[in-house]
């Protein structure tokens, strides 16, 4: 059935965009550059440790539990939304085309994961193991072979038994996934037959059930939206996901601060700005994620060039990502109407951001007190917050 | 006295005019309706008329003056009601009313005194710590009503306003609608609760494919349309089918 392909296709494509709409900030965001720091950091750490590695560390039982629990979790990727329940319903029986390419996708884009760790860990098999490169080899083709039935048995699992205990089923094929690959790396492959023969029959009996059984729409439409729910919370981390209202809270403990501000026609964009900055969740911990960060790396690596670097670095993305959350919305708000002048949010915002980014200076001095002129990066971080906030383009004049 | 006067106003959103040469004022004290059918242009007359929108063409002025003239002045002299109350999601009602008050530079006294009142009329008084998510519609929209009603300007325009309150809540701002009345306050009101519009309205605006079609008193527009003793709703039925003859 051609047409069912196209649908797949179609939602497929769009699906494409909108992660790669969203990843683009992922990967130009703060995070990326902690995550290069930390990468780097790690990956010196761990070779240094292969060189003196016991010969008895247990690195086949590791390797194999890492994965064989990772290769448990296949959540399918169906891209269902709601109205399919009622306009899909007359070709139930056609859907088996649209879900084979859904697998597909799903063992495809799950896989990666599983081989980038697996390649990871073969300079520790090498270094403990006897194993020769064909064996290790060897190996990436069980885990290929036991990713594709772990994915065809999440999906006739959830299908089954509409969702219903599935942590029992998880935890079935993530102990045999285990077991299979620690055979697989101790040379037992007449095990590895035997598990992988039990999986499969395994998935034959459950491909048995989902033949008598209506399409659970809504068990796959819910786990559908769970997935894009997390996936848009967590690339609002990096930008700003329009359709994902940040919730609110009170944080009455921080009421104090709005003493701050003056009750007159003068502070009615600050009395707004302080309030949605310290109630906004978005806003909010995104300052007390980039200080935290900031503030670990100061207390952790006793450089000063790389703490200075780091804190300059996330003064800079504190800064401009809020400065353009709090400046720019396409929304109306009522605070346009006022009979005040339209620089006030400007500057409310800046005094705001002000405050804030000099707490930051004191967090982050403070964690790196022990080092050499110390002090240094409390500047550097409200110079660095000060000069962002002056030389990038004001968000609210592009409406 | 006018206050507020539209001359010869075209706009829209897009290069395409939404609204076509309207002309029409607003005297003190007067209550007047505007009304057409869905997509007639109400919505956008309305902000251009609040200067979210800018005319094309033609001239908009409040109190004496244009948006572009004083820009303060022309925003102190009124309040506005949308048809989707907006609100902050980070403020209690306690704070909508304060941040209001401060934005149109009300002292706390006078701040004090008349949202005491408008709570009770409006029966908000226990939910003044509450925030905006734990709302209903029509609870949000009485958030707009008190906000628009502490700032005491001289024109009120209310968008759609008995849509999702409770019977008690209409008859509580057509009260506070009347009151601001007597004390020389003007109100355009867009609706679609006809007979509503009739009852109160002193004068109407018939809108239609974002022109004036009629404007004037109930007798006025009867005889527009060649139509004596009939009510609103039948002259709007007559301007549909007018529409449906094009």
């Amino acid at each position: 059935m051609n047409n069912l392909q196209d649908v797949w296709s179609k939602r497929f494509n769009h699906y494409m965009t909108e992660v790669q709409k969203y990843m683009r900030f992922v990967f130009t965001g703060h995070l990326a550059i902690v995550l290069v720091f930390v990468i780097g950091a790690v990956g010196y750490q761990y070779s240094e440790w292969l060189k003196v590695v016991d010969a008895t560390f247990p690195a086949e039982w590791i390797v194999a539990l890492a994965i064989g629990f990772l290769l448990a979790l296949s959540r399918p990727v169906t891209l269902l939304r709601e109205p399919d329940q009622v306009y899909l319903l007359p070709l139930e029986s056609k859907m088996t085309t649209y879900f084979s390419s859904a697998l597909k996708w799903t063992f495809w884009s799950q896989i990666g994961l599983a081989i980038v760790i697996y390649i990871v860990a073969i300079p520790l098999l090498k270094a403990v193991t006897e194993l020769s490169s064909g064996q290790i080899w060897l190996c990436v083709a069980v885990i290929i072979v036991l990713k594709y039935l772990n994915v065809h048995i999440e999906f006739n699992y959830r299908y089954a038994n509409r969702g219903a205990s599935l942590s029992i089923d998880r935890m079935a094929r993530g102990v045999l996934s285990i077991l299979t690959i620690q055979s697989a790396l101790t040379e037992g492959y007449s095990y590895v037959i035997i598990f992988i023969i039990l999986l499969f029959v395994y998935n034959r009996t459950l491909a048995k059930k989902v033949k008598i059984q209506p399409i659970p729409y809504e068990h796959f439409v819910k786990v559908e939206q769970n997935r894009m729910m997390g996936f848009y919370r967590f690339a609002n981390y990096f930008t700003d996901v329009p359709h994902l209202h940040g919730s609110i809270r009170r944080r009455g403990w921080l009421n104090f601060i709005y003493s701050i501000v003056q009750h007159n026609q003068n502070g009615t964009q600050s009395y707004l700005v302080y309030r949605t900055f310290i109630r906004t969740d978005d806003h909010f911990y995104l300052w007390v994620r980039l200080t935290a960060i900031s503030g670990l790396i100061a207390l952790l690596v006793n450089i000063p060039i790389v703490t200075w670097v780091v804190a300059g670095a996330l003064s800079f993305a504190t800064t401009i990502q809020l400065k353009y959350a709090l400046l720019s919305s396409g929304d109306f708000r009522m605070d346009r109407l006022y009979p005040v002048h339209g620089s006030q949010r400007k500057n409310a915002v800046r005094k705001v951001l002000r405050l804030f980014m000099v707490i930051q200076a004191i967090i982050v001095m403070l964690c790196s007190v022990g080092q050499p002129l110390f002090f240094v990066t409390g500047i550097l971080i409200v110079a660095v917050g000060e000069l962002t906030f002056l030389m990038t383009k004001d968000p609210s004049r592009e409406y | 006295m006018t206050v507020l006067q539209l001359t010869d106003v075209t706009g829209g959103y897009t290069r395409k005019p939404v609204i076509k040469e309207l002309s029409f004022t607003i005297g003190e004290g007067e209550l007047v309706g505007l009304i057409g059918l869905n997509g007639a242009g109400k919505s956008t007359t309305i902000k251009h008329i609040i200067g979210t929108l800018l005319p094309q063409k033609g001239e908009i002025r409040l109190n004496g003056v244009t948006l572009s003239e004083d820009l303060d002045k022309y925003r102190s002299s009124f309040s506005y009601i949308p048809e989707t109350p907006v609100l902050y999601d980070e403020l209690t009602l306690r704070e909508h009313l304060e941040l209001t008050a401060m934005a149109y530079g009300i002292d706390e006294q006078t701040l004090q005194l008349r949202s005491q009142s408008l709570l009770k009329e409006f029966r908000m008084e226990k939910r003044l710590n509450w925030f905006p998510s734990h709302f209903s519609k029509g609870m949000r929209q009485k958030v707009m009503i008190m906000c628009a009603f502490l700032v005491n300007p001289q024109l009120y325009i209310i968008d759609e306003p008995f849509v999702g309150l409770d019977p008690l809540g209409i008859q509580s701002l057509l009260e506070q609608m009347d009151e601001k009345k007597k004390d020389g306050a003007s109100i355009l009101m867009s609706t679609h609760i006809l007979s509503t519009a009739e009852k109160h309205c002193d004068r109407i605006i018939l809108l239609h494919e974002g022109r004036v079609r009629a404007q004037g008193t109930m007798d006025d527009l009867r005889g527009a349309f060649g139509m004596p003793n009939a009510t609103l709703d039948d002259l709007y039925i007559a301007m549909t089918k007018e529409q449906d003859h094009e």
